[in-house]
């Protein structure tokens, strides 16, 4: 059933890609050299010997906090689902989340996010940027900003992958002053790029010989060119290099039945399983993108039929995290560009409300098992201290071993904070 | 701006800054210098650097090696206007516009046979761009070669399946972006939350033309038929639900008026149940919009089109992004769009005569180099030449004049045409006899690639791996990685640089020395000369590996065609 309204999630994806794009355009032009952009050497040394990792669970268009996070039932605005106990004594979640309840112990959820912008498209890179202090640049998208500031794991593997519906490619575009080798890797639809396997008629051999060549031809062409069209055409060939050693991941065949059981049958299911095994794979940051949540209209069938498939993904990869021991020194976070209206609207639906929602996040030293913040009895706004994204970039840098009060990102000769100033870590998050 | 342009156009109209001594080439250098202040302009471009760029953008490929050494060798005056006008003359031309506003207007959709006439026809014929403009809202189902040009709507009434009914508000909002510049679509249930020049009405107004039309099931070629408009649309805004109303609105016009006719008056033809020949209404929404979009008189029209033949030659386009026109997003230079926009539509929207104008001025004939030990300018200053991407088609036909498999396909026996099958038999007897058409007349490489099957699915290959994903347009380069392993494993790629007959590493497996096979690759691939690094590099190579020159000599090659220098304008 195609939505009502016109302003799909899918759509607002291509415009913001585009208004994107047109600034990291910009901001490249702005004579950005091959050093534009470097962060503080010191702490790049610091950062070295950090082994932390961050798998991102996107909620496009908007999960409504009342059919998951933070359920209101028997209110004016509570929709039709029950709340169930969780894990945490005292702590309900929605109907809608019987895994993740059991999970709960797990988790660190913030119920009071109140953050700025109810639009789509000015809203998304609001939040994946932290929402820094405006200074005339387009700042980087979080997993740009994570590849920059700790660069590639050891593995090698290209630091920021992006697991999506549609097409994959390599997207640039939300990378910001950073430049076009800080994008992202996107695997669509969790397949592997066609081609990955080189030939048996090309020897390795000649295949490195070539590839220098191109890299000698390259390096003279962008001495005398703006650097930043070599900059990426050059970083897709780097990515593809290395992402002929790691063909093992796109083959499903070895994994047990009872994995692809656990996560789920479903984008969401097979996509975190993948982002999992992409993090064991040394991925720095994963993104994982749900389409699709946008429900102005029939908002409760929809999260009937949606919410479940992020209670079985989510609380499948917080089990293995723990199982596999990756907990210490992995960052998940599972959040959208905003939460959802209280008011139901004519539609049956529930439109943008960044007033009063929820954040959930688990393991690289996040405390477990607890609840920051409350929203008022109707769920319009929230009743506690209210927490912007700046906050909780703060949190998540510290998490990673990050002093975000202190490290910057140089921009030519410009430096900027890594998150906003005004903003502190959430002390009650961290353990 | 709708609003605004429409008082906007009382005021001025597009034609009436239309006239001044100087050519449109020179107007727009001064403009652009006097904006550019203390910027230091570069200098002109070299001879192989204009060479390939004209090439590339004119004829939607790069030259071949023996094109370049003639215009490098010509040592008279006026052969870079020489250049453009033979190129802007030559059948290649066509083709190359066609393959661009394919990729433009139907933004990776589908491909349809009589689309692709309509496109061809259009461009050889040198048809304005108001008239393609009302050929893509109310094509003449008449005109056997421009028939074609309702596929602009006809492929967005189509579902993709059940998840993805037909998209009727997705067209209202592609003919607002692609025609005048502006993406209402925001506007479709409010009026526009960020931009106040974007009101529900515009959207509503536009959209319900479209709701009144279908695509005709009694003819095989894209056409369009109207039913009967007689009330004006109902809309509510979902904020105040305030109940509102609408004629049908041109962007950058005003409200039409609905003409309503007696019972038994109401078509210039009456539909005809027997045929099934649908009538044709005598108010026709459809023509309305035709008529007062695609007109000199609608500014927002003319602007558009200035902007994005700007942006095709120049990199850049002077309003960013191309489909948000409004007041509050100005273009870089306000002054050149307004002559850019008045000139076009003074010489009768003439697409030839307008690209011409452009590759004349300094500003597209600027070097795109950049000092090491210098700062590039800011992009819209158009202080230095801009990269510009290449295309799927572009990159595709040059990767197939760089390599020679030109020569190669020509010298090897014609393929069998195949057999047609049953099926196709049987489906042609059915068709309804239609007047014989002149077949599409093919330039040279065209022919080649359509008497090979194996150019034809390379081209197919090319499309996937170089084209954005449907319905996103094609701005800025984006390389991929899906990209960059289709040109390092596709086996149908590297047989392009396999030793064949006649091809340019069996051409250069014959020469002997290095140096001279270090001209013959950079002439033939980059399109210049080699500077002395470059021609040690190949020297060296060849020195190293002997006993393989073959491979070697395929090696450089290949890298040559992966690098950046040869998969951008610059």
């Amino acid at each position: 059933m195609m939505h009502p309204f016109p302003c799909q999630p899918a759509d607002h994806l291509i415009s913001r890609r585009r208004i994107l794009g047109t600034m990291a355009g910009s901001a490249a032009g702005m004579g950005l050299g091959a050093l534009g952009g470097i962060v503080q050497p010191a702490i790049g040394e610091e950062l070295k010997k950090n082994d932390r990792q961050v798998l991102l669970v996107w909620l496009d268009g908007g999960m409504s906090q009342l059919e998951s996070w933070d359920p209101k039932p028997n209110t004016q605005f509570g929709g039709p689902y029950r709340s169930i106990p969780t894990a945490i004594p005292g702590v309900h979640v929605s109907e809608l989340f019987p895994r993740i309840a059991q999970q709960m112990d797990k988790l660190a959820l913030v119920r009071s996010m109140k953050t700025e912008d109810a639009n789509h498209s000015s809203g998304v890179p609001k939040i994946m940027r932290g929402h820094p202090k405006n200074r005339g640049v387009a700042y980087p998208f979080w997993g740009s900003a994570v590849s920059k500031l700790m660069g590639s794991t050891d593995s090698g593997m290209p630091p920021y992958v992006w697991v999506k519906p549609g097409d994959g490619g390599f997207i640039s575009k939300y990378a910001g002053f950073l430049g076009a080798k800080y994008g992202a890797l996107a695997l669509g639809d969790g397949k592997p790029p066609t081609n990955l396997e080189r030939p048996t008629t090309l020897s390795l051999e000649d295949d490195l010989a070539r590839q220098e060549l191109r890299e000698l031809f390259n390096r003279r062409y962008a001495a005398q060119h703006r650097k930043a069209s070599n900059e990426a055409n050059s970083s897709v060939y780097d990515v593809a290099r290395i992402l002929m050693n790691h063909v093992d991941l796109f083959d499903e065949s070895n994994l047990p039945v009872k994995d692809k059981e656990r996560y789920g049958d479903h984008d969401l299911g097979r996509h975190t399983l993948l982002a999992r095994r992409l993090i064991e794979a040394g991925v720095r940051f994963v993104q994982v993108s749900s389409i699709g949540w946008d429900t102005h209209g029939d908002n409760f069938n929809a999260h009937a039929s949606r919410v479940p498939k992020v209670d079985q993904a989510v609380s499948a990869l917080l089990e293995d995290m723990s199982d596999r021991g990756l907990t210490d020194n992995v960052l998940v976070v599972v959040m959208a560009e905003f939460g959802r209206t209280p008011r139901i609207n004519g539609s049956v639906g529930r439109d943008h409300w960044p007033n009063a929602w929820s954040v959930a996040m688990s393991g690289a030293g996040i405390k477990e098992g607890v609840v920051v913040g409350e929203t008022l009895a109707d769920g319009t706004d929230v009743k506690t201290e209210p927490y912007d994204i700046g906050h909780m970039f703060h949190t998540w840098y510290h998490a990673l071993g990050i002093d975000s009060k202190h490290a910057e990102f140089m921009n030519g000769t410009q430096p900027l904070p890594i998150a906003h100033d005004d903003f502190a870590p959430v002390k009650e998050l961290l353990s | 701006m709708i609003r605004i342009s429409v008082t906007a156009l009382l005021i001025f109209g597009c034609l009436n800054l239309a006239h001044a001594d100087e050519p449109l080439h020179a107007r727009i250098d001064q403009l652009i210098t006097q904006q550019a202040n203390d910027v230091a302009l570069a200098g002109r471009s070299n001879d192989a650097e204009f060479h390939r760029r004209i090439w590339l953008d004119l004829a939607g490929r790069i030259p071949t090696a023996a094109e370049t050494r003639a215009f490098l060798s010509d040592a008279s005056t006026g052969k870079r206007q020489r250049l453009i006008d033979e190129r802007l003359e030559s059948p290649e031309y066509a083709r190359r516009m066609g393959e661009l506003f394919h990729a433009v207007l139907m933004e990776r959709r589908n491909v349809n046979e009589e689309w692709t006439r309509f496109l061809r026809t259009a461009f050889e014929r040198n048809l304005p761009w108001d008239q393609m403009a009302q050929a893509l809202i109310r094509a003449d189902a008449e005109d056997a070669d421009l028939r074609g040009a309702a596929f602009f709507l006809t492929a967005r009434l189509v579902s993709e399946g059940a998840m993805a009914p037909v998209d009727i508000p997705g067209l209202t909002r592609d003919v607002g972006r692609l025609l005048a510049g502006v993406d209402l679509q925001c506007a479709q249930c409010h009026n526009h939350l960020t931009i106040s020049d974007y009101e529900q009405q515009h959207f509503q107004g536009l959209h319900m033309i479209f709701e009144n039309m279908q695509t005709r099931r009694d003819v095989k070629f894209p056409a369009l038929s109207e039913k009967l408009m007689t009330q004006k649309k109902e809309y509510l805004s979902v904020f105040d639900q305030i109940p509102m109303q609408t004629a049908l609105t041109i962007p950058g016009g005003s409200e039409v008026e609905i003409a309503v006719f007696e019972k038994g008056e109401e078509f210039a033809r009456p539909p005809d149940t027997k045929t099934r020949t649908p009538g044709i209404p005598k108010f026709s929404p459809l023509g309305e919009l035709a008529s007062g979009l695609a007109t000199a008189d609608n500014e927002l029209f003319c602007r558009n089109i200035a902007n994005r033949l700007w942006f095709v030659m120049m990199g850049r386009g002077l309003v960013e992004p191309l489909d948000l026109q409004h007041s509050a997003n100005p273009p870089t230079h306000p002054k050149l769009l307004d002559l850019l926009a008045h000139e076009f539509a003074a010489h009768d929207f003439n697409i030839r005569w307008f690209l011409r104008e452009l590759a004349l001025t300094e500003t597209y004939q600027r070097t795109s180099h950049v000092k090491p030990d210098q700062t590039a300018p800011q992009v819209e200053s158009y202080a230095v030449g801009l990269e510009k991407r290449l295309n799927a088609e572009q990159l595709f036909w040059s990767m197939l004049v760089a390599t020679d498999e030109l020569a190669y396909q020509a010298s090897k026996p014609a393929e069998p045409p195949a057999p047609a099958t049953t099926e196709e038999t049987e489906a042609k007897a059915e068709e309804p006899e239609e007047p014989p058409r002149e077949p599409l007349k093919l330039t040279d490489i065209e022919q080649v690639q359509a008497g090979s099957q194996e150019l034809t699915e390379l081209r197919e290959l090319f499309l996937a791996a170089y084209a954005n994903a449907a319905k996103e347009p094609e701005i800025e380069f984006n390389p991929s990685v899906k990209a960059a392993l289709f040109l390092m494993h596709e086996e149908k790629v590297l047989t392009l640089l396999q030793r064949r007959s006649g091809n340019l590493v069996d051409r250069l497996s014959g020469i002997d020395d290095p140096s001279a096979i270090a001209d013959e690759l950079f002439t033939a691939i980059l399109g210049r000369t080699p500077s002395d690094e470059d021609r040690k590099t190949v020297i060296d190579f060849l020195q190293m590996r002997t006993d393989q020159r073959t491979d070697a000599i395929s090696q450089l090659a290949w890298a040559m065609l992966a690098s950046t220098e040869f998969c951008v304008n610059h």
